[in-house]
């Protein structure tokens, strides 16, 4: 595929009917093309193409070729003429492959159809460019998982319940040997309820949603082994429960794997390379897709900017460059002390956030609005820190004058941080309270704080819906007592404060990660409420329309762009940060704190993953060998060193097509210089003539 | 498929779909456009190949076109006369290499031609400013643009002739995550 080629192609012009000397020309010209390796590295046409180069017929797919159309349909005569010379086979090759590309794309098309907002997702993106696209894809991402891990929870452990509990099956009472006040549980509010009661214990998952599907303390450690209707039918509804919560994690990582490596796969093979250069903005800057005038308008703008924020850093660099020892000096102290006082406000956070939750825990009882109020206070807490601290951190880069990109990237760091340690206090704290360690004799009874706690997983569980439906109502208020009248404000009063002010714009990194907040959130909180990736799903799909309404209304498009590619591997490492965060707190309750005893599935086990244990030992003879073959070091270690083996293989060869790629590029540019030797050997050997070939420039 | 449509003949909607990255409704669905940008010039039926070719004006009119700058050299580049009158099949050989299923060395291959202001095969300063100021609806001083041209010639020019030939310019695209997604019209 060269140039030259093509362009003697293009040599026919005119008419679409080739004469017979043109179309032998073209022949020759096409059975030199198909004697050509022709390498087609895009997914939707390789595989055929690949069959057709492996097959015997030397055939050239029509489309990926630069001839006019008019030529490609005479190509495509020529070469449905040779057919019939070859052997039978070959034309039955040939409607193979056809039926199999026809059959791509109508599932394509019926995909399509079926693929989730794709619609307005193009719109989004066409009118706000592929940084704000993303976003909303990795909502679309988020909500999908929601949901077929609640189908998944449903499956295991809601419908059985729902079905066991409906029988009549009675929960079995706990054989451990302890004092009857650990087996006090009564979460029904007892006597005449308020009437706004209701709407209290909606919001804060007491009273009468306490003892409901919703938290852990509803479900029964009843482990059925019956005959019903002739078979011999058990199910085990504690290992369900926890199977299914293991599972349901390690679905999560592989989705976030699967789709890491996705984008990680375009990122390598584009070099890592760096988007901001000149000559990307130059060439693949202008997005094609672009509709209307308003986006073209903002679009070149954008590029403007874009182009200015580099030559802004070219300055900076050289400025840089020209500072003297005493600058450098005072720059660099000046940097270090703003970085401490952002980790002073970032811990600063984190202990209001501790003591809120201290205070919330120990005034839970206050009934009413107050009451209300202190239950949301380590919410409002965090959702007030989360947005105060990033204000003041971007103040603080003001002063320390790194780069753009830099600030861009430290401002971020700052805020996950922010985000998922904050969240990791909350836990701490709670943990603090339910394992007694201020009070060390309210835990001497039952192993926990069951004075405060009867059931401490519900009230975990409590916390985490808290969490995020106020999560949710901020993001809702935001928008109706914020954002609409900010916009009202701005369109139809202009003074000049209004003019600095502005129409919102929609920053991507803050909004993901609030969305990645949500998303540990519910990870953290699923052990202890099974229905609340039900409700994250709704609460995500409401948060999809209620931001693209605003995005529509009440933002201008961001002149500051988030390069959308490298951005999809950041969202989901953030993602992964935070899975694992839910991960600790998982494998902390299951192992080393006592479950409750009045409550739940696993109310008559020492630990959680007890359960595990002694379902085994009720497996039929050969299933318990053949598992406790795999678990022991005759399996393990040559599995380990297989692994091993494996994985040194893939590594060899990652590096061989690293350096096969280099060298292919070193190649590249070697073959233009031979050209242009080439050429100046001709231009030096060939005597002055009128024509002018195209080694002549200038 | 169920009706008959008398506008092409089956055999030319096969060398269609082999020939471009359409299907059939699609094709059917761009000669709509074709024939909507001009009714009167635009024969219903090409059954018989009419030789029928729209001037530049009447294609860059279309909404998915209006507003790009490049509008008047994308057309010209697909056009066999080089002043941009488009026959059906440059029309939509055009719309097929723009959409999504083209390959990414095809794509390339185009905006090498698009960028190219002077047809030469090369991508000179001159070029390369023209680009500039239409991406930039001419706001940078030309000092600014100077320095631009400079740095995107430096960084992209393999053989080291002060200006671009294919081979750099491809090279260049393929470090560009964006280029697919970028370089795509949806019609």
């Amino acid at each position: 595929m060269t140039i030259e080629q093509q362009r003697q192609g293009l040599a026919f012009s005119g008419s679409g009917h080739p004469t017979d000397q043109e179309s032998l020309r073209f022949r020759r010209v096409s059975s030199r093309m198909s004697t050509q390796i022709y390498h087609e590295p895009n997914s939707s046409t390789s595989l055929a193409q690949e069959e057709e180069q492996s097959g015997s017929e030397p055939t050239l797919e029509l489309r990926n070729t630069v001839f006019p159309m008019a030529l490609k349909k005479a190509a495509r005569q020529v070469q449905q003429m040779q057919v019939p010379a070859q052997f039978n086979g070959g034309s039955w090759k040939q409607k193979r492959i056809k039926f199999v590309r026809q059959f791509k794309s109508n599932v394509r098309e019926f995909l399509y159809f079926f693929s989730l907002w794709g619609k307005t997702l193009q719109k989004i993106g066409g009118n706000f460019g592929g940084g704000v696209q993303s976003y909303f894809i990795f909502l679309r991402f988020l909500v999908i998982l929601n949901f077929v891990s609640f189908l998944l929870i449903a499956g295991f452990v809601l419908i059985p319940s729902i079905v066991f509990r409906s029988v009549g099956i009675k929960p079995e009472s706990s054989k451990a040997d302890v004092s009857s006040e650990c087996l006090k549980y009564d979460p029904n509010p007892q006597g005449l309820v308020v009437f706004y009661e209701f709407f209290l214990d909606l919001l804060s998952g007491t009273g009468f949603m306490e003892y409901s599907y919703l938290f852990y303390g509803y479900y029964n450690n009843s482990v059925i082994v019956t005959s019903l209707v002739g078979s011999h039918f058990s199910y085990n509804i504690p290992l369900a429960y926890l199977l299914t919560a293991v599972f349901y994690f390690a679905f999560c990582l592989i989705c976030i794997i699967v789709r890491m490596g996705k984008a990680a796969r375009v990122a390598v093979t584009t070099g890592g390379s760096d988007v901001r250069s000149y000559s990307m903005i130059v060439f693949t800057g202008w997005d094609y897709g672009c509709l209307g005038s308003k986006a073209t308008k903002l679009k070149q703008r954008n590029i403007y900017y874009r182009l200015q924020v580099d030559l802004e850093e070219e300055r900076l660099k050289k400025h840089a460059a020209s500072l003297t020892l005493c600058n450098k000096v005072t720059l660099h102290s000046l940097r270090v002390l703003m970085f401490f006082v952002a980790v002073g406000l970032i811990v600063a956070t984190f202990l209001a956030i501790a003591r809120a939750t201290t205070f919330s825990q120990e005034n839970s009882h206050v009934p009413g609005i107050l009451g209300l109020f202190y239950t949301y206070l380590p919410s409002i807490v965090i959702t007030l820190g989360n947005f105060l601290v990033p204000l003041l951190c971007d103040q603080i880069a003001l002063l320390e004058k790194y780069p753009p990109s830099a600030t861009v990237v430290v401002a971020l760091l700052r805020a996950v941080v922010l985000r998922l340690v904050s969240l990791g206090i909350l836990l701490f704290t709670l943990w603090k309270q339910i394992m007694c360690h201020d009070s060390r004799d309210k835990c001497n009874l039952c192993h926990y704080n069951h004075e405060d706690y009867q059931c401490w997983e519900t009230s975990v569980g409590q916390e985490m819906y808290k969490l995020t439906l106020f999560d949710l109502l901020v993001s809702i208020a935001l928008l109706v007592l914020v954002e609409f009248p900010r916009r009202m404000v701005v369109d139809h009063w202009s003074c000049k404060l209004t003019q600095w002010v502005g129409r919102q714009e929609f920053v991507v990194p803050s909004n993901v990660l609030g969305l990645v907040y949500g998303q540990t959130v519910v990870w953290t909180g699923a052990l202890f409420c099974p229905l609340l990736p039900l409700i994250n799903t709704v609460k995500f799909v409401i948060l999809f329309y209620c931001k693209k309404i605003t995005l529509f209304y009440n933002c201008r498009p961001a002149l500051r762009t988030f390069r959308s590619t490298s951005s999809a591997i950041f969202f989901l490492a953030v993602l992964l940060f935070g899975w694992i965060l839910a991960l600790v707190v998982m494998i902390y309750s299951v192992a080393v704190i006592h479950p409750s005893f009045a409550c739940g599935p696993f109310r008559s086990f020492f630990r959680m993953w007890k359960i595990v244990p002694e379902s085994f030992s009720t497996l039929p003879e050969g299933a318990r060998d053949f598992l406790f073959f795999i678990g022991s070091q005759a399996f393990s270690i040559p599995l380990f060193a297989i692994s091993c083996v494996f994985m040194c293989y893939f590594i060899a060869l990652a590096s061989i097509y690293g350096k096969s790629v280099a060298m292919l590029r070193a190649q590249l540019k070697l073959a233009g210089q031979d050209k242009q030797f080439l050429v100046k050997q001709i231009e030096k050997m060939k005597p002055l003539s009128p024509q002018h070939n195209e080694g002549e420039q200038d | 498929m169920g009706n008959k449509q008398t506008i092409f003949t089956d055999e030319q909607l096969d060398a269609y779909q082999d020939c471009t990255f359409f299907t059939r409704k699609e094709i059917l669905r761009l000669h709509s456009r074709y024939h909507e940008l001009a009714p009167h010039l635009v024969p219903m039926d090409y059954t018989n190949e009419p030789d029928c070719k729209l001037p530049l004006a009447l294609i860059v009119d279309m909404p998915e076109l209006k507003e790009n700058p490049f509008r008047n050299r994308i057309v010209e580049s697909f056009s066999e006369d080089g002043m941009g009158n488009l026959s059906f099949n440059e029309f939509v050989d055009m719309f097929s290499v723009l959409s999504e299923m083209a390959p990414r060395e095809l794509k390339a291959i185009y905006a090498f031609k698009i960028y190219d202001y002077n047809v030469d095969n090369y991508l000179c300063k001159e070029d390369l400013e023209k680009t500039l100021n239409k991406l930039t609806k001419e706001e940078l001083t030309p000092e600014e643009v100077e320095l631009v041209c400079e740095k995107a010639i430096e960084e992209a020019d393999l053989d080291g002739d002060n200006k671009l030939s294919y081979a750099d310019f491809e090279n260049m695209i393929t470090r560009a995550p964006d280029f697919l997604s970028t370089f795509h019209i949806r019609i």
